[in-house]
């Protein structure tokens, strides 16, 4: 039977992240944005909590939740600052090859020490020549005796300026292809490690991304996720996994402006009444909540299906997909019910846009979404 | 050590509040009641007590209809207490003798050496059940108690008191009943593992006793206090300070931005 209710359990897990969000969250959103600061007390605070490391099985350390507990959470961080959810989720994708490929050794040894404190951790797979084409990546892994040795340089990382582990896919020969990707665990006292300048970002600026360079990184054979040639496998699969909860954060961001909207409409008067009363108006505040309201029914849906212990694929590309592009749309309605004070920095509504641009991009961009989301359709037709 | 915290649902102050269609008492129609106010400072006094006395229990009670009562039980769970009671009544009571009085016959069976309550209530402040609980127990009783401590060669606790006009210190040995105005420390937050932990926790569920209800004061009209008009005034030192009030107070009461 289908039911859209939440339990009891759900209603306090959204109801904690609810009061985290705006009590701790919010407040300092606007600043950090202005700043770029990386707040990192705000992090260690949600990971005290218990909102950090979402994925992680409570046996290591972690909350443990399922995906579909894990996207009410992020949704209502996002609704706060997007910015800042993205540095909190950073550690669920890059614990999330852990998860799938590790050995129960491995686990062990890299999850209970990096759960039993605050620390973050950063998924290494995108590179300054291509983040789509993951198969092409062109950093080196070298066989040298029992250890493997990490040449080339990633970009765009979340979290590198900061993270205390780094999961890298690497290849031990371009040619290969994805068949020689291969995935490794490197903690950041490596030598050769060295994550790069801050990047100035559009948005998401409470979140810190930089370029990660690995020159001759010795990394043993035992901190190798999986075997050689697992990696790009590893990769796709932690994305089937952690694509979801952007649907989930971009709904947040869609939420966010709706409320926003419908406030400032009420209260707003020309021509003798409230914005509200002129149908160009409700029309865009409809829109805008059809809109939200498929966003949330489709990465609950994804998430749904993916906790079943389905893959769902074709189910998290379309909620992701959906879900971005709609954000984008809604904010920038948003923006436009608040005329010109939504293009000025002092009201809340530009930030909801630039933060729901990088909802279209990372992650899989939309386009690459929709090539995933065909391609899973027509697996059907065929 | 036993120690006791009563405990009372309210209405989370950020949900929609209007009368009931009777205009009699607050319509409960979409209201969420919550932990809230010195209630919290009490469970934190509560539990920062069980950590500095090695042996203790903290034991959350709450009187009133369910789900209320029991859901902040709950929460009292999720922050760290070792056990719940639901002193369960059929409808919502504030009356503060009719509250003292149910509580007071559950605790009287169950002696503890220490009741917290929160110096008043958050929604209707009247700041009774401390001292009526002390006289239905036949125990000192104090109420705005801040900085309260305990200690151990002397067997006493140490508090103060903060009016308007004075600070009193004050010493005094179990068994007390104490209306707390701030633990020491800003109550802690749940953490997520632990509320779902909470969830799963036996909440004991006791009925009031019979007559708890009787001689119980009537009201006769709620209204919602008129939304104030005309200018405000922010007090600050510095500009910094003045913007960062008048932020929280656009974002928290104005809700002009999330
Ligand atoms: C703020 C931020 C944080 C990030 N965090 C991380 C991180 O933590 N870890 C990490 O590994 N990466 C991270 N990324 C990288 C992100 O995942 C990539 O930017 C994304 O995958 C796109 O790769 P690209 O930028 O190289 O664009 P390209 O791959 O060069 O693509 C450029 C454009 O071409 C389109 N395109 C590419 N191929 C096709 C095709 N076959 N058909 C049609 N269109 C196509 C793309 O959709 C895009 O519009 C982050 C990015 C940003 C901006």
């Amino acid at each position: 039977m289908v039911d859209f209710s939440l339990t009891p359990d759900q209603e306090s897990l959204r109801e904690l992240a609810r009061k985290f969000a705006r009590s701790e969250m919010a407040p300092r959103a606007a600043e950090v944005d202005r700043t770029g600061r990386f707040p990192e007390e705000i992090y260690r605070k949600a990971w005290e909590l218990g909102l950090m490391n979402l994925n992680v099985p409570a046996e290591f350390g972690g909350t443990g939740l399922g995906l579909f507990d894990q996207c009410l959470i992020v949704e209502e961080l996002a609704y706060a600052c997007a910015g800042m959810t993205t540095s909190i989720i950073a550690n669920c994708l890059a614990l999330e090859p852990i998860l799938l490929g590790a050995t129960p050794e491995q686990k062990e040894r890299w999850l209970r020490p990096f759960c039993a404190d605050y620390h973050l951790a950063s998924f290494c797979l995108t590179e300054p020549s291509g983040g789509s084409d993951a198969a092409a990546l062109k950093t080196r892994a070298r066989r040298s005796g029992d250890d493997y040795l990490l040449t080339g340089e990633k970009c765009f990382i979340t979290n590198a300026p900061h993270a205390a582990l780094f999961t890298v896919f690497a290849t031990l020969d371009p040619a290969l292809r994805h068949k020689g990707i291969t995935a490794f665990v490197v903690p950041r006292d490596a030598v050769g490690l060295v994550p790069g300048r801050e990047e100035e970002k559009m948005g998401h600026r409470a979140s810190a991304t930089s370029t990660v360079r690995f020159d001759e990184v010795r990394v043993p054979a035992a901190d190798r996720l999986g075997a050689e040639g697992e990696g790009f496998s590893l990769a796709m699969r932690t994305l089937d996994q952690t694509r979801t909860p952007i649907g989930a954060m971009a709904t947040g961001i869609s939420q966010a402006a709706l409320d926003l909207a419908a406030r400032y409409a009420l209260q707003r008067t020309t021509f003798g009444k409230p914005i509200a009363e002129h149908q160009a108006i409700q029309a865009k505040l409809a829109t805008m909540a059809q809109q939200l309201t498929a966003s949330r029914l489709l990465t609950w849906l994804a998430a749904w299906t993916i906790d079943g212990g389905a893959r769902g694929t074709l189910e998290s590309s379309i909620a992701k997909c959906f879900s971005s592009d709609a954000a984008l749309r809604v904010a920038d309605e948003a923006i436009q019910t608040f005329g010109g004070y939504g293009y000025m920095k002092e009201y809340p509504v530009e930030k909801l846009l630039r933060d729901a641009k990088l909802t279209q991009i990372y992650e899989g961009a939309n386009e690459i979404q929709r090539i995933v989301t065909a391609r899973e359709l027509l697996k059907r037709y065929a | 050590m036993e120690i006791a915290v009563c405990v009372k649902p309210v209405p989370d102050p950020d949900t929609r509040l209007r009368a009931s269609p009777d205009q009699r008492t607050l319509d409960p129609e979409g209201v969420k009641y919550v932990l809230a106010g010195y209630d919290e400072s009490a469970v934190e006094q509560g539990l920062l007590l069980r950590e500095q006395i090695p042996g203790s229990a903290v034991r959350a009670f709450a009187f009133g209809p369910a789900p209320r009562a029991p859901e902040i039980l709950r929460s009292c769970l999720a922050l760290g207490c070792d056990s719940a009671t639901h002193v369960a009544a059929n409808e919502p009571v504030d009356d503060p003798l009719v509250v003292a009085a149910a509580l007071g016959t559950v605790l009287g069976s169950r002696p503890a050496d220490l009741i917290l309550v929160g110096k008043q209530a958050l929604d209707d402040e009247e700041g009774l059940v401390a001292p009526a609980l002390g006289a239905l127990l036949d125990r000192p009783s104090f109420s705005s108690v801040t900085d309260l401590r305990w200690s151990p060669d002397r067997a006493r606790f140490s508090f103060r008191r903060s009016t308007e006009v004075e600070v009193e210190r004050w010493e005094a040995p179990p068994p007390l009943v104490l209306g707390l105005q701030q633990a020491w420390n800003d109550p802690r937050t749940a953490k997520l593992p632990n509320v779902l932990k909470a969830r799963r926790m036996p909440i004991e569920s006791v009925p009031a006793a019979p007559g708890a209800a009787a001689g119980r004061s009537v009201p006769l009209r709620f209204d919602l206090p008129a939304p104030r008009a005309g200018a405000r005034m922010i007090e600050y030192s510095t500009p910094a300070e003045a913007a960062e009030r008048l932020v929280r107070i656009l974002r928290e009461e104005a809700k002009v931005f999330p």
